[in-house]
């Protein structure tokens, strides 16, 4: 071989090799490529074995069969069995056997390709307890796209549970208390309506069997004062006169006390009053109040007033009757009826001309029974301005009395003026 | 005189019987009283039922007092039951009690009860009442 011929064939040979690297570099650069897309794949699968692995919740496959296939820790966690136990036994294990017919119905659907949602059923651990869960079903299919199985999330949904029922109890407990306190308050009313009828009741029998035998009294000392009067001495007749007068005051005690106990209890609703028509009508048509002929002046007209006006008649003739009645003998009851606008509320007064009430004395002068003059001197039972005073104040209104003592009495009452 | 017409006290109290009785004759009113003791006798008498059947001894009221406490029957209950009796719904009744209650008055009024007079009765107000009574020719007995 000639030296040239040596070296063109060295050439060629190291040319060859030197390709040769070059391609199995290129070789081994591609090996490298398919090396790391196996290596990140397989990562990948790995950390989503991971994830399904280290989840909180129950990630089970099952075949159509119904078979476990796979069981992940949470799995194991909620239902006890360790993946060794389970796998390849059927999914009905879990199943309480209440709910056995549910099973079927959850692999027609998967058959279907159907997929469930958040199923929220019973299932039952290992050790036999009951745990809640809610179910997420869905179909796994091979490449061709055919089902061949499930995966189903469970998670354990007890605490939830707990927590609704916890819920529930407590609402129908409220419910309930609810209901019992109802049912109180209908008893309390129910007892108190008992109790306003029967003193309704007793009331109506005070005034009528407890004022009979005192008519009875009063009745027969009439008719022996006028059958049988002129055959008794003075003395005689002055001690049946006492009687007829004690007879009287009885009967006007129990009758003032019916009023005042009425008044006190009876249902009120209010209206627009015409107090000018209503005063001149009381002034005008009550006997007693026109028996003393008194000089009554109104000075109107009078504005209206919201009030019960049954309750508002009794409280205005009451005040009238004691204007006329409290006066010096053998003097004619002057009254001057007035009003004026207090706020939003109307004050009608009453001026007498009478015997007045000392300061000190106001203060009582509204209580139940109190008297402030002698009784030999002005009859009264001590009801009539509490009765005034209750009715007023029930009408959302107040009462009062300026007087010196010496120069007559101007008592008001104050309700409520209809127009603002 | 029972063809002048008579009137009937429903009362079951002596004293006011008696107290009635005297008013009635100090009234100077020439019908004859007849008196029944509580609400059962003034329905049964009304009705002209038992022992009240002799029309002759127990005629038609042309008038009626009628006490409102009254045992067996009340009397709210009998003035009840005569507005619903065709051959007494005219006849008028006079209800005479011992107090003015605003429900019984109100009741009273509702069946025409003819007045209200609370207890005793005095000569006037008979005198009134009967005066103001229709005759007993307008009656049906």
């Amino acid at each position: 071989m000639n030296p040239s011929s040596f070296e063109h064939e060295l050439e060629r040979r190291t040319k060859k090799q030197s390709d040769r690297i070059a391609e199995l570099q290129e070789e081994k650069r591609s090996l490298e490529a398919v090396a790391t897309e196996q290596r990140d794949a397989y990562d990948a699968v790995f950390r989503l074995a991971a994830i399904v692995e280290s989840a909180d919740d129950a990630i089970i496959s099952k075949d159509l069969n119904g078979i476990i296939r796979s069981w992940n820790k949470g799995a194991e966690r909620i239902f006890g069995y360790k993946a060794e136990e389970i796998i390849g036994k059927s999914v009905l294990t879990l199943i309480p056997a209440d709910h056995q017919q549910e099973e079927p119905a959850i692999l027609e659907r998967l058959r279907r390709g159907d997929r469930i949602d958040h199923y929220e059923t019973v299932r039952q651990r290992k050790d036999g307890s009951r745990v809640d869960v809610s179910l997420t079903v869905s179909p796994i299919r091979d490449a061709s796209g055919k089902v061949i199985g499930a995966s189903k999330i469970a998670r354990d949904v007890t605490e939830r549970k707990q927590f609704e029922r916890a819920l529930t109890e407590a609402r129908e407990q409220l419910a309930r208390a609810n209901e019992e306190l109802e049912q109180r308050v209908e008893q309390r009313t129910a007892s108190l309506r008992e109790a306003i009828a029967q003193m309704e009741e007793f009331s109506y029998s005070v005034s009528h069997d407890l004022r009979a035998p005192v008519r009875a009294m009063c009745g027969y000392a009439k008719v022996l004062m006028e059958e049988h009067g002129a055959k008794l001495d003075d003395e005689g007749r002055e001690y049946l006169e006492r009687i007829i007068r004690g007879g009287n005051r009885m009967d006007r005690l129990i009758q003032d006390t019916l009023t005042y106990s009425r008044i006190s209890r009876r249902e009120m609703d209010f209206h627009r009053v015409a107090l000018d028509p209503l005063v001149r009508e009381i002034v005008e048509q009550y006997p007693e109040i026109r028996a003393s002929r008194p000089v009554i002046n109104i000075k109107g007209p009078l504005p209206d007033v919201i009030a019960h006006e049954p309750s508002l008649i009794q409280a205005i003739s009451n005040l009238l009757n004691n204007a006329i009645k409290f006066v010096e003998p053998g003097v004619q009851p002057k009254i001057r009826i007035c009003a004026e606008r207090r706020e939003s509320c109307v004050r009608l007064q009453f001026e007498d001309n009478g015997i007045g009430i000392k300061p000190e004395h106001q203060q009582r002068l509204f209580g139940m029974f109190e008297r402030i003059h002698p009784e030999k001197h002005y009859e009264g039972t001590g009801i009539g301005l509490a009765i005034v005073r209750r009715a007023v104040e029930r009408m959302n209104g107040s009462v009062g009395v300026e007087s010196d003592g010496l120069t007559g009495s101007n008592f008001w009452i104050q309700l409520p003026a209809a127009d603002a | 005189m029972n063809d002048a017409g008579s009137v009937l006290l429903v009362e079951d109290d002596d004293n006011d019987v008696f107290f009635m009785r005297r008013a009635w004759k100090k009234a100077d009113v020439t019908m004859p009283l007849q008196i029944v003791r509580d609400g059962q006798e003034a329905v049964d008498y009304l009705g002209g039922t038992g022992k009240f059947a002799d029309r002759a001894q127990y005629p038609l009221p042309s008038l009626i007092f009628l006490d409102l406490k009254l045992p067996y029957i009340g009397g709210l209950d009998v003035l009840a039951w005569i507005r619903s009796q065709p051959e007494l719904v005219q006849l008028p009744v006079v209800v005479l009690t011992s107090s003015s209650e605003e429900r019984d008055r109100k009741r009273a009024a509702e069946l025409s009860a003819k007045a209200y007079l609370v207890k005793p009765p005095s000569p006037e107000m008979i005198r009134d009442i009967v005066q103001s009574a229709p005759q007993p020719d307008n009656v049906r007995s």
